[in-house]
């Protein structure tokens, strides 16, 4: 070959042409987006994480939770993943300008996880417990059904669920549920409140009760707790098959510690309702480690409810041209 | 034809002209220069693919039986995972390539190899920056984007060695004997100058001056799939054109072939990668730009595999008998069968139902294993009792190796591609229970640690092998050793 200045030149120039169509170009595009926000400037998302999501974060990357799950949701014509509740709408770049690590993940031997953490449970109890007239005489029975639906069918968001926690908790609840407010509000506040939701209830609660009614705030009426809440997320970290019959996930024992029960006991150690088998003994209990907090914090920080004007919800989709007549 | 062209030192048509015992001489002092620093090479990346393979079959088996070694964090699944994958791919994978790139690097520019000692250097650098990164995984500290879990200071490590590695290629081809730069060159120039430029520049995008949000898995996925085809795809076609022609004594088919071969594959290949964030959070632009990439990568494909069937013709019964003719023409076929693969869970259609499955592990796997590897493999093959003066010692050895990392490799790809199908399948029906979808994949999943048992006879056997050369218990004689015993008239010929 005479010269070689053309093959230089070719190599250099074609992947400088890859380099800049796939990531310069993209990157001018919707490298940097801001938030969403009203009319108003308010109602901003997403939010920054808070420093426990961020250390979450890293642990959910040294543990590899990524390579098993993902978090992204399709558009409905791009599989299931609507209609499996992963979530209302589908993702767009907005939703994770704030994001420490993107984990778009490629793989999904477990669920979908970018909606985890968004609980409408706890907007409809809250919802129960500010109308909590008759839900507060409802008998505890009327709740067993659902509640069992709902342990097993986790990714579906269980709708009955509230009344028998409500019945037994209501102070505990009422602490909680002070600002109810529309739902697209609550949506808003939902991902800098929900970390901390399962811990504050714990902390309003007496120091004097007793520590499994200390948790009350997120349990079935079996005792057990609700999906999605800080105390399942422990619960199945530690064993997953406990939630589970036939999960594949592995168990992540070494982000607990195992320790004497001293006073009344800590609120956040694992409850064990509906399987002593694993529970640790009398007068021992298993508590999450500082990663393990940050981990669940992490988890309870996925939420893409938020609407976003360029990844219209399916239902939205479809009112949507009322919605413009009126306007 | 009476024999293979190992037996005559037939001269290989375009680039060595004329073949005299000036020549043979000038030949066997270029492979003694270039001894030592390949050695090195060859056995780092040896020792990483025996460990590779240890850390495979541990993360296969626990896949599909999760409780079992739960308990230690050092591990547990998420970290045994990408240590398998970081091993195969900057330990065994990258070593490997890069001792094969510098024999043929230095009998290609038919010059002694200059400055060993940068080479070695380079190597030692590079196997510390894959045991830092590796020992970091494996603690905990990753940086959580595929194949670039490595920490930065393991990260840094590596583009030093990296460096050291590249200038001394640079230099050699700098010196190199006037005359034709054949097609391998090509490819190994563009292997050498695309790599640093690459991991240069994810480096800077994630973690120097990170981009925003979904920027970051786009470039992850830009890095990865060039990392996969510019990388590793031009090292191997590099190497497979090298040595199909010279293991049968013919040259290269078509040069013009050759040529568009080479930069349609550039500038298509480099294209790819979007494709796998299909429906993602991203413009559509970039999805589409990569899918009509992916498909325009049949040309180069269609190209290549042309002139290597057009060269082989009427050669085929040859790999009865050389073993370096058997593992390249393997992997070979394997890189029509990935690119094809690749194109196929590339269209929309198909995208739907085999993304997020196993399917995409399935096509790692073949590009990684049945293709690269198996050239590598090939190239080994002809290159040791170059550099150690002995052949290999058994013959079955060799055939032990060749079967059961064909099988394995084999069954692992059909599995995971076909329990991928079904895994989608099942995904996409919203009536089936999560977790009834993860079951339906259990028995696949078993089947693939079987598989890893096969190539770990392999890797060990061919281990074994190359321990035997290494300590100077090859044999001496003045053939190489066949397969297969010489028949008379083999094939017919021509």
């Amino acid at each position: 070959m005479k010269g070689l200045q053309p093959l230089f030149l070719g190599i250099f120039g074609i992947f400088a042409f890859s380099w800049l169509g796939m990531t310069v170009v993209p990157n001018l595009q919707i490298g940097s987006l801001n938030p969403q926000t009203d009319e108003d400037g308010g109602d901003a998302y997403p939010v920054p994480p808070s420093g426990m999501v961020v250390r979450g974060a890293r642990v959910y990357a040294s543990n590899g939770c990524v390579y098993c799950h993902s978090q992204q949701v399709r558009p409905e014509y791009g599989g299931s993943d609507i209609e499996r509740h992963w979530g209302e709408r589908r993702s767009a770049p907005r939703d994770y300008i704030f994001e420490p690590i993107v984990f778009l993940g490629k793989m999904r031997i477990g669920p979908d996880l970018a909606n985890v953490g968004h609980q409408p449970a706890v907007e409809e109890k809250k919802a129960a417990a500010s109308s909590s007239g008759p839900a507060a005489g409802a008998p505890p029975a009327a709740g067993q059904p659902a509640a069992a639906t709902a342990a097993t069918a986790v990714a579906t968001p269980p709708t009955a669920v509230a009344a028998s926690p409500a019945a037994l908790a209501s102070p505990a609840l009422a602490a909680t549920a002070a600002p109810v407010s529309p739902s697209p509000a609550v949506n808003a506040a939902a991902p800098a409140t929900v970390p901390a939701t399962g811990v504050q209830a714990a902390v309003t609660v007496p120091t004097s009760l007793p520590a499994a009614i200390a948790n009350v705030a997120g349990l079935t009426a079996s005792g057990e707790p609700l999906p999605n809440t800080a105390a399942w997320h422990h619960r199945h970290l530690f064993n997953p098959r406990s939630i589970t019959d036939d999960s594949n996930m592995p168990a992540y024992r070494f982000l607990y510690e195992k320790r004497r029960i001293s006073g009344t006991g800590s609120y956040d150690s694992i409850n064990f309702a509906g399987d002593e088998a694993e529970a640790p003994g009398e007068g021992w209990e298993i508590v999450p480690s500082y990663d393990a907090k940050c981990l669940v914090a992490y988890l309870m920080s996925r939420d893409q409810s938020h609407p976003l004007k360029e990844a219209k919800s399916p239902v939205t989709l479809a009112s949507a041209p009322g919605k413009e007549a009126q306007k | 034809m009476s024999m293979p062209a190992e037996l005559t030192q037939e001269p290989l048509g375009d680039v060595e002209v004329t073949t005299s015992d000036v020549e043979r001489v000038e030949r066997a002092l270029i492979d003694a220069s270039t001894r030592l620093p390949v050695l090195v090479f060859y056995t780092s990346a040896i020792a990483w693919l025996l460990l590779a393979t240890l850390l495979g079959i541990l993360a296969s088996f626990k896949m599909h039986s999760p409780d079992f070694l739960s308990g230690p964090p050092f591990l547990t699944w998420g970290r045994i995972r990408p240590a398998h994958l970081n091993a195969l791919i900057y330990g065994w994978g990258s070593m490997a390539g890069m001792g094969t790139a510098i024999w043929l690097m230095a009998r290609l520019c038919r010059t002694t190899l200059r400055h060993p000692l940068l080479l070695i250097a380079g190597g030692a650098f590079w196997n510390l920056g894959v045991l830092m990164g590796i020992g970091a995984i494996v603690a905990g500290n990753t940086t959580g984007y595929e194949w670039l879990e490595f920490p930065g200071f393991s990260a840094f490590t590596l583009f030093i060695a990296y460096l050291l590695i590249m200038t001394w290629a640079l230099i050699m081809f700098r010196y190199r004997r006037r005359g034709h730069v054949y097609i391998t060159q090509w490819y190994l120039l563009g292997a050498f100058l695309w790599f640093p430029w690459l991991y240069a520049a994810t480096q800077i995008m994630l973690f120097i001056f990170p981009v925003q949000g979904v920027m970051q898995a786009a470039v992850n996925w830009w890095f990865a799939n060039n990392l996969l085809f510019l990388w590793f795809g031009s090292i191997g076609l590099g190497t497979a054109y090298y040595m199909i022609p010279k293991v049968i004594g013919r040259p290269v088919h078509s040069y013009y072939l050759a040529a568009i071969g080479f930069w349609s594959f550039a500038l298509f290949s480099s294209w790819t990668g979007m494709q796998r964030l299909i429906d993602g959070p991203f413009p559509a632009w970039m999805i589409t730009a990569s899918i009509a990439a992916a498909i325009l990568t049949i040309i180069p494909v269609a190209t290549v595999g042309l002139n290597h069937h057009m060269t082989m013709r009427n050669h085929f019964p040859l790999m009865r008998y050389s073993p370096t003719l058997r593992f390249t023409v393997f992997g070979a076929i394997a890189y029509t069968a990935f690119s094809i693969v690749g194109v196929l869970i590339s269209l929309r259609s198909m995208a739907r139902i085999v993304h997020f499955t196993e399917a995409s592990m399935g096509y790692t796997y073949m590009g990684l294993y049945a293709f690269f590897t198996m050239v590598t493999f090939g190239s080994m093959y002809y290159i040791v009792p170059r550099l150690v003066g002995r052949e290999w010692r058994y013959a079955s050895l060799i055939k032990l190796h060749f079967w059961a990392s064909a099988y394995g490799i084999g069954l692992m790809v059909l599995l995971l591609l076909v329990g991928g199908f079904v895994q989608g399948l099942n995904l996409n029906d919203p009536t089936l229970a999560f977790s009834e979808t993860t079951q339906t994949i259990l028995p696949y999943l078993r089947g693939c640690t079987l598989s890893w048992i096969l190539l770990i006879v392999s890797h060990c056997v061919f281990a074994f092998h190359f321990g035997l050369m290494l300590l100077g218990f090859g044999r001496t004689a003045s053939v190489p050793t066949f397969l297969n015993p010489l028949e008379p008239n083999p094939g017919g010929g021509h």
